[in-house]
C-alpha cells in the first residue's frame, strides 16, 4: 500500500506464549440456532489443514482457529500478548521438533492465531512455546488522520492493495463487504482483543439465516459497513472498519468466521475497492524465505 | 394456552452487589474520551421504572439493586432461572422481610436486577441476602413456534398478549429496532444475558424510551442464543439505561421470540406504557 506512515518510530518487542490446549467442560454439547445440540472441535491446540485463502466455513467446527492457538498462562501477560501482537508479525517456535520454524500472526481470537506451512505446523503441538516479534501497535497513516489503525504490522500494510489516492482518501482493496446485520459476538468489546464474529455465515442452516457470507476465506480483507472500531466495537452509521478474517466456522448461533480489525474511520476517509483477491495469504512469503 | 402449571418454582439466594471498579477508574467512550462510569451495578437510588434511558449521565444504570452470587456456577443458575416478575425477599439487614420483584437480568457481571419500593431501597446495603422465588423458564405455548422465556407465568398471564384461540401475540411496544442496533449480548444465551441497543439518541419520531418499555427487534432470533434471522421478531423489556461505551447502550431483557407472522406489534412511539412500577411491585408483593 502506498501510504506515508510512522513505522520507523514503532517499538519491536519479543513476546512469548505457548500453544494452548483445546478446552471442554463436562457437558460437551452446545446448542445451535435452532436449539439443536452439537459436539464439534474448535478453539485451541493446533488446527491442521486450514490456511489463509481457504474457505472459512469448509471445516465443520465451532470457532475453528486456523493453525496455532497461542496464549500465556498469566492473565496480564496474556493481555499484553493479545494487545501487542499484530497481523503479519513473525512467530518462531521455541521448543519441540519444530523449533526454529516460523509462522505469522493472522489475528486474535480467544488466542493469538498463527499460520505456518502445513509441514512445519504438523510438528507443533500443545505446550510448545513460541516467540513473537510484536510490532505494529501505534502505527499511523500520516496523511489519514481520521483513520485509526490497530493490529496491523508494517509488513501487512506494505502488501495490502491501495494507498492514498488523488482525492486524499485511502484506497483499500477488500474481498467482501460486510453489512451491519452480520455483526455478532464481539460487539461492545475492545478491538485489540479477539475478533468480531460474523453471522449470516451458516451454510447448513435455512436461507433465513443467510447474509451471503458463507464463502468468506481465512485471511480475506473485508470492509464492515456502519462499524466504528476506533475505541471498541460498535454500530455507527457512515463509519467503516476494515478487518482480516482470522477464524473459521462457528456453530454457536450469533457467532461465526470473524475479522480482526485493522482500520476504522469515517466512510468518507476510505475508497473501498472490491477485489476478491484481497487476502493476507501473501504473508506466507515472509516465512517461506526464512524457514 | 400456556403450560404455566408445570413450571418449577425454586428459592434461590443472591447477594446485593457493590459498585465495582478496576484500578484504572476510566472507561472510554466511542469518541475516545474517558469517563468514570456511575450507576453500573450496586444500588442505584435515583432511577426508577418509567424514567428515560437518557435521564442520567451514567453507564448501564438500572433501577433497583443488582443481585448476584460469589460462586460463579450459582450465579449462572440464579440469573438463568430468575424471570421478570419473580418475587424477591430481603433476608438480612435493615430491610429484612421486604419484598421486591425481578425487573430483568444483565449478562455483564451475571446480575439479576431487582426492584424495591423507594423506602426499601434506602435500607438495602451491599451483601444483603435476597431470596428470589425463581419461576418461568419452561413456560411454553404449544400452538406457537415462538419461545417464551425469562418471564414469570403470573406476569405473562397478566399481560394477556394472546387470548385463547388467537393466532398472534398482540404486544404494545414503544418502537421496533432493526437487529443491526443490537450490540453487546448478541451471540449470547438469552437465559443469561440482556442485549444492549446501540442507540445514543432517540430515534426519529420516538418521544422517549423508558425503563419498563416493551420494545421489539426485527430480524433477530433469540430463542436460544441471539442472532440475525430474517423475518424473526424478538420482544423484551428495557431494563437499564444508556451507556457511552461503543457497542453498548440501553439493555433489553428479551422474553419472547419467533417468526414475524406470530406477532401483531402495536407500536406507539409517543404514548406507549410498558411495565409500570406499580404493576411490578404489586406482582412482587403477591404470594405465589
Amino acid at each position: 500500500m502506498k501510504v506515508t506512515t510512522n513505522a520507523s518510530r514503532l517499538v519491536s518487542q519479543i513476546v512469548v506464549g505457548e500453544v494452548w490446549p483445546a478446552l471442554a467442560d463436562r457437558n460437551g454439547f452446545r446448542v445451535d440456532a435452532n436449539g439443536q445440540a452439537f459436539f464439534l472441535p474448535g478453539m485451541g491446540g493446533v488446527t491442521l489443514g486450514v490456511h489463509c485463502g481457504d474457505i472459512a466455513t469448509r471445516l465443520l467446527g465451532d470457532h475453528v482457529e486456523p493453525g496455532l492457538s497461542v496464549r500465556s498462562a498469566k492473565e496480564s501477560v496474556n493481555y499484553a500478548l493479545q494487545f501487542l501482537t499484530c497481523i503479519g508479525n513473525i512467530v518462531t517456535v521455541m521448543s519441540g521438533p519444530a523449533e526454529g520454524k516460523q509462522g505469522f500472526v493472522i489475528g486474535q481470537h480467544a488466542y493469538v492465531l498463527v499460520d505456518m506451512l502445513e509441514e512445519d505446523m504438523a510438528e507443533v503441538t500443545t505446550g510448545d512455546r513460541v516467540s513473537i516479534r510484536a510490532v505494529g501497535q501505534g502505527l499511523k497513516l500520516l496523511d489519514h488522520k481520521d483513520i485509526h489503525v490497530k493490529n496491523l504490522s508494517p509488513e501487512l500494510l506494505h502488501g495490502l492493495g491501495g494507498g492514498t489516492n488523488s482525492s486524499g482518501a485511502l484506497d483499500i482493496h477488500v474481498a467482501r463487504i460486510v453489512p451491519p446485520e452480520a455483526i455478532g459476538a464481539g460487539s461492545g468489546m475492545v478491538s485489540e482483543y479477539a475478533n468480531t464474529d460474523l453471522m449470516g455465515t451458516y451454510p447448513d442452516l435455512d436461507p433465513s439465516f443467510s447474509l451471503g457470507l458463507e464463502d468468506l476465506r481465512i485471511g480475506d480483507v473485508v470492509a464492515m459497513i456502519d462499524q466504528d472500531h476506533s475505541f471498541g466495537r460498535g454500530y455507527r452509521k457512515d463509519w467503516i472498519s476494515i478487518g482480516v478474517i482470522s477464524t473459521g466456522s462457528a456453530s454457536l448461533f450469533g457467532h461465526g468466521p470473524g475479522p480482526s480489525t485493522i482500520m476504522s474511520g469515517p466512510a468518507s476517509a476510505f475508497n473501498v475497492i472490491l477485489d476478491e483477491k484481497s487476502n493476507i495469504k501473501f504473508l506466507t512469503d515472509l516465512i517461506k524465505v526464512k524457514s | 394456552m400456556t403450560n404455566f402449571r408445570v413450571t418449577a418454582a425454586v428459592n434461590s439466594l443472591g447477594f446485593v452487589g457493590h459498585s465495582e471498579s478496576l484500578s484504572d477508574p476510566f472507561k472510554i467512550d466511542r469518541h475516545g474520551h474517558t469517563y468514570v462510569p456511575t450507576g453500573d451495578g450496586g444500588i442505584v437510588l435515583n432511577y426508577r421504572v418509567g424514567d428515560s434511558i437518557f435521564a442520567l449521565d451514567a453507564d448501564h444504570a438500572s433501577p433497583g439493586v443488582s443481585v448476584s452470587h460469589p460462586n460463579s456456577d450459582a450465579a449462572y443458575s440464579l440469573v438463568a432461572q430468575s424471570c421478570i416478575g419473580n418475587t424477591a425477599k430481603v433476608r438480612t439487614g435493615a430491610a429484612i422481610g421486604a419484598t421486591g420483584v425481578v425487573l430483568g437480568k444483565r449478562g455483564e457481571g451475571c446480575r439479576v436486577l431487582v426492584l424495591f419500593a423507594p423506602e426499601v431501597m434506602k435500607l438495602i446495603r451491599p451483601d444483603d441476602q435476597i431470596s428470589i422465588e425463581t419461576e418461568g423458564q419452561g413456560l411454553a405455548d404449544d400452538q406457537m413456534e415462538s419461545r417464551i422465556f425469562n418471564i414469570s407465568s403470573n406476569l405473562f398471564s397478566a399481560l394477556s398478549f394472546k387470548k385463547s384461540g388467537e393466532k398472534t401475540f398482540k404486544i404494545p411496544v414503544r418502537t421496533i429496532f432493526e437487529s443491526k442496533y443490537v450490540g453487546n449480548g448478541i451471540g449470547r444465551p438469552m437465559p443469561l444475558w440482556d442485549v444492549d441497543l446501540q442507540v445514543y439518541e432517540l430515534p426519529a419520531g420516538v418521544s422517549d424510551i423508558k425503563i419498563g418499555d416493551f420494545v421489539a427487534i426485527s430480524n433477530l432470533d433469540a430463542r436460544f442464543n441471539a442472532g440475525y434471522r430474517k423475518g424473526w421478531i424478538s420482544v423484551g423489556v428495557i431494563v437499564h439505561g444508556a451507556s457511552p461505551q461503543p457497542g453498548h447502550g440501553p439493555g433489553v431483557t428479551i422474553f419472547l421470540s419467533g417468526p414475524e407472522n406470530e406477532y401483531e406489534l402495536l407500536s406507539d412511539p409517543q404514548q406507549h406504557v410498558g411495565l409500570t412500577e406499580a404493576t411490578l411491585l404489586a406482582l412482587g408483593g403477591k404470594a405465589t
